[in-house]
């Protein structure tokens, strides 16, 4: 007896075909649980477990591990500042203040609104291009605290349906680590992109 | 295992050579050599983890000393050892000082604190000081993390033992590492306590006081307890605990790891089951009934008053007028006592200490081809078709487990519903309660080749036992044949709840058996007779064939021994109308029961933890208990009440101690030849299999076929026991009695949605023998078609043994 909508229940059984173990597909399925109700529920944990035939707290230990499982609700736009040691450098916790500061929303929070979400995020693998931010994991290199500051004012007012690592590069990024070649067109729709590849969010973008 | 020689490889150990075995871990090459490497995360049972570091040592291996922990390095020839030098003792000194990091030192009000490995190893080989100043993890104190245990996080070390052996042991992965990275905590899932058959084990396994047992906690420090070695009778593969007294009260019983039975671990029924030896309830002296109430009197009237009447009747009507139920709750010793007395004094082959829920008693003492527990470990095929092992032999199930889990055996389980072994088996028949021969017959005719080509294996070790209570002997019997016929070499473990029914069968506590596995008859009393004179040469009834004669007035007296038959007979109904009728019922017992209540003198008896004895497992293994505490007022052992009803009744038994009693068996019991106390004290103290030689010669008398006649509609009703019931010693242990199921009903959702009933909903069950109301549970579990009922449970009607059933749900 499944929570899930049936085009999720579908979804998991292709997910849990690719793997010759059941327990294999449970990182996938927990994007899955998190797509159907916006973030991680206990419910939805539960229903991991069923799937892959796991208990409950062996899927918890899996999700509690990751930041990027999102245990609580987050906004229509997750901004992660790279505080690590390469962005720290360069000025990373200021652009962290930055975003802060001019949305009002602290580390690990949430506005009211359920617009904006805030965290810092360990390195995310774009050193080169410090200090680094991502919104809805698509990546900004090259941010200046007050490129930060107007980033959260245009996602506050335009509030745009996708957001793309191109277009927003643009708006707010400095030097970029190296040209990334290939354009990317979709980008992503909150609050978990990123996973297209799995199928896990439709994309609202790319057609 | 590879055949031939082992191999040796030469180590150095701190400046001495070893040989030692090739491919074997470090630390344990080490310790077999004689030295001592601290540890936390290994356990000799487990996988190693290298969680800890703390057993870092400076190794060359030819390349330059490095740091490597031991318990994660198997040795190799050349390796140098270094756990003495300055740099192996300044890691280990680093290790110890980041594990107390955050350990917030509270021994003092610490269950642990005194038999610590983390008190001690800090000791031995900590710094003696901390140069960290920050705040350490602050966590609430203790969460109850299940019904027996509780954890503290802040003293958590993260050594991955109780979690690894809920994962790998036992199977139930319900704590787990949460939060990884810095804020590593264990925890179990919201609402999904650690529900664990065998979570008791964790509390001895952790190795700081993280885990703690509610029913122990700060109730003795460690270097307070007294300690003796004994086994539980709680589990019928009779795992060694130790027994922890502290001034005369039992505290706890901790697993001893061995290699015949346990490993160490325990069920927490086994664990935990000592509260009843000290209810409030036991009895302490004789009683008497006048005038329909009980007075407490002393010996010597309760013994005239009991035996008087016994030797009455026997005197009328003849032994065959007295019958004696019971004696599987207790040692050897004081089932020999009870068989020969039964003989002996009242003059009666009605003897009987199965409930009417077993195997035929010549299979269950008489195979021939027994598996040793030990052999699961090299067996290609494991064949479980009887009770679900988690629930009703947990020892074995936790063997059974480890053998399809981690050594390879192939594991076929067939039983009326889901059980606790599904997940590591190959093959998982079930079939509708009754319908068991048909799926023999089935199996036959090839209609499984697949379980067909495992039992084809060379190796089959198949454990066969009454899968639910509307399954026949019979079907055990056909299974066995079935698993004889095959290819390849099998062995036998048929099964049988009540802990010491093996020894007590084995001492002729059945109709159609004398001591030491002979059957009655002339060749056999004869055997006997310079010990026990004249005896009764012919079968006399069963459990089921007493009650009907007490019902008809044939059987006039009855001696209850440590046996419940109206809360554990398949048919309580009958077993209470029985005893109602009974003419006389003498009981030794613990307590006032729904059975012993019906008697005319109650004789109080004593516990395990009270007198010395041997017990019979399930493999025929046979161990020795020890006593640590005297019995509560004026309890005495079976056997010297026995012996004193014998000799009032004009037949002396001649017992004069258990261990007098031992040697007569010795002596008398041909398949316990050469075993002696001295023996299972100093030599062989995790007991010997019996016959140490020969076989035994019990001729095998297969059981009728009663055919169930198989129904094509309408619901089967499977009944099976729970580890958790309302049996006596369990009902007067309150950790555990509150963890029975209660009277519950478990359902298929597709059965739920035919009769229209929700989860909660009570439903009234129908049988021949019985009816009753029982919650219902939706259970997947459970095939459709089956609704199961376990056994029982407190507040539930019994339902009888007849598959056939009518559910509906029942008005509020
Ligand atoms: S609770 Fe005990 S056994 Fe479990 S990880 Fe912590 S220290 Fe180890
Ligand atoms: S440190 Fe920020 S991207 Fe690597
Ligand atoms: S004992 Fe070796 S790492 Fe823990």
């Amino acid at each position: 007896m499944s929570h899930w909508s049936e085009s999720t229940q579908e979804r998991a059984r292709e997910i849990i075909d690719l793997y010759p173990q059941k327990r294999s597909a449970v990182m996938p399925l927990l994007y899955l649980a998190m797509a159907e109700e916006g973030h991680l529920t206990e419910t939805g944990m539960e229903e991991v477990a069923r799937w892959c035939e796991i208990t409950p707290a062996q899927v918890l230990s899996v999700a509690s591990f990751y930041t990027m499982y999102k245990r609580e609700r987050t906004g229509k736009y997750l901004i992660s500042c790279c505080t690590s040691i390469s962005c720290m450098l360069l000025g990373g916790d200021e652009v962290m203040h930055a975003v802060e500061d001019e949305s009002g929303v602290p580390h690990g929070e949430t506005d009211e609104e359920g617009l904006l979400s805030v965290e810092h995020a360990e390195c995310i693998g774009a050193c080169g291009g410090a200090p680094a931010v991502q919104v809805n994991y698509e990546l900004i290199e090259g941010v200046t605290p007050d490129k930060a500051r107007d980033l959260v004012t245009w996602l506050k007012k335009a509030r745009p349906v996708v957001v793309n690592t191109d277009e927003m590069q643009e708006l707010f990024g400095g030097r970029r680590s190296f040209d990334w070649a290939i354009p990317e067109t979709d980008g992503a729709i909150g609050p978990f992109p990123a996973f297209q590849p799995l199928g896990t969010v439709e994309s609202e973008g790319g057609e | 295992m590879t055949s031939g020689q082992p191999e040796f490889v030469t180590i150095t150990i701190d400046g001495r050579e070893h040989q030692v075995l090739s491919g074997e871990m470090l630390i344990t090459a080490a310790e077999d050599s004689g030295t001592y490497i601290p540890r936390f995360c290994w356990h000799p049972r487990m996988t190693p983890v290298g969680m800890c570091r703390v057993c870092i040592v400076e190794v060359d291996t030819g390349r330059g000393p490095a740091l490597i922990p031991a318990c994660m390095n198997p040795v190799s020839d050349g390796m140098v050892v270094a756990t003495q030098s300055d740099v192996t003792k300044k890691a280990q000194e680093a290790v110890l000082e980041f594990l107390l990091a955050n350990h917030p030192l509270d021994c003092p009000v610490c269950d642990k604190g005194g038999e610590c490995p983390l008190q001690d190893q800090a000791l031995s080989h900590g710094p003696g000081e901390s140069r960290f100043v920050e705040i350490k993890r602050n966590y609430e104190k203790p969460i109850p993390i299940s019904d027996l245990v509780l954890l503290d996080r802040e003293r958590c070390i993260l050594c991955d033992r109780c979690t690894r052996f809920s994962r790998e042991i036992s199977g139930d992965p319900l704590i787990e590492f949460f939060d990884r990275g810095n804020k590593t905590q264990v925890n179990t899932f919201p609402d999904h306590p650690f529900a664990s058959y065998f979570s008791g084990n964790t509390v001895q396994l952790c190795p700081v006081g993280a885990l703690t047992a509610g029913p122990y906690r700060f109730r003795a420090r460690p270097w307070d307890l007294l300690k003796v070695v004994s086994s539980s009778l709680f589990d019928t593969a009779h795992p060694r605990i130790e027994v922890h007294a502290s001034q005369n009260e039992i505290v706890r019983y901790t697993g001893v790891d061995n290699d015949a039975t346990n490993h160490g671990w325990l069920s927490d029924k086994a664990r935990f089951g000592f509260e009843y030896i000290h209810s409030e309830d036991r009895l302490g002296a004789p009683l008497v009934r006048r005038k329909g109430v009980y007075e407490a009197t002393d010996w010597a009237e309760a013994i005239d008053v009991a035996a008087d009447r016994l030797g009455l009747i026997r005197d009328e009507s003849g032994g065959d007028a007295l019958a004696v139920i019971g004696g599987a709750h207790g040692t050897n010793e004081d089932a020999y006592a009870l068989s020969k007395f039964a003989r002996v004094a009242l003059g009666t082959n009605n003897v009987d200490c199965r409930l009417g829920d077993s195997l035929s008693s010549h299979f269950l003492a008489g195979t021939v081809d027994r598996a040793t527990i030990g052999q699961l470990d090299d067996a290609d095929t494991i064949l479980v078709w009887g009770p679900d092992l988690k629930e009703e032999h947990p020892t074995l199930y936790l063997r059974v487990r480890r053998a399809a889990q981690e050594l390879g055996a192939e594991l076929v389980v067939v039983h009326p519903r889901a059980t606790g072994l599904d997940d590591v088996a190959f093959r998982k028949l079930t079939y509708r309660p009754g319908e068991g021969f048909d799926l023999v017959q089935a199996l036959d005719d090839g209609r499984y080749p697949d379980v067909i080509e495992a039992l084809d294996a060379d190796n089959v070790v198949a454990l066969i036992g009454i899968a639910s209570h509307a399954d026949g002997p019979h079907v055990a019997e056909a299974v066995a044949a079935l698993v004889r016929a095959r290819r390849g070499r099998s062995d036998l473990l048929p099964l049988n709840s009540r802990a010491n029914t093996y020894g007590a069968l084995d001492m002729g506590l059945a109709p159609d058996l004398l001591p030491g596995r002979v059957g009655v008859s002339q060749e056999g009393v004869g055997r006997l007779r310079d010990h026990w004179g004249e005896v009764p040469s012919v079968p006399g009834r069963d459990t089921a064939g007493i009650l009907e004669g007490l019902i008809s007035g044939e059987i006039r007296g009855l001696l209850l021994v440590g046996a419940d038959p109206v809360r554990d007979f398949p048919i309580p109904a009958l077993a209470e109308e029985a005893l109602e009728a009974a003419e006389w019922v003498v009981a030794i017992d613990l307590f006032i029961t729904d059975s012993t209540r019906h008697a005319e003198v109650i004789l109080p008896a004593e516990t395990f933890t009270e007198k010395e004895g041997t017990v019979t497992n399930v493999e025929g293994r046979v161990q020795k208990l020890n006593n640590i505490r005297p019995g509560p007022g004026q309890t005495r052992p079976d056997w010297a009440m026995l012996d004193d009803l014998a000799h009032r009744i004009g037949a002396p038994l001649g017992l004069s101690s258990a261990e007098a009693i031992s040697k007569e068996i010795s002596t008398v019991a041909p398949a316990y030849v050469g075993v002696s106390w001295d023996l299972l004290e100093w030599e062989a103290r995790d007991g010997v299999v019996v016959p140490l030689e020969g076989e035994s010669q019990l001729a095998h008398i297969p059981v009728a076929v009663a055919t169930d006649g198989k129904r094509e509609n309408g619901l089967s009703l499977h009944v099976a026991r729970t580890m958790y019931d309302d049996g006596v010693r369990l009902r007067h242990s309150p950790s555990l009695s509150r963890l029975a199921l209660g009277p519950v009903v478990l359902v298929n959702p597709l059965d739920a949605t035919a009769l229209d009933a929700v989860p909660g909903d009570s439903l009234r069950l129908v049988t021949v023998s019985g009816e009753g109301r029982f919650e219902m549970v939706v259970d997947e579990g459970t095939p459709a078609g089956t609704v199961y009922v376990p056994f029982n449970q407190p507040g539930a009607t019994a339902l009888g043994i007849d598959s056939a059933v009518e559910a509906e749900v029942a008005d509020a």
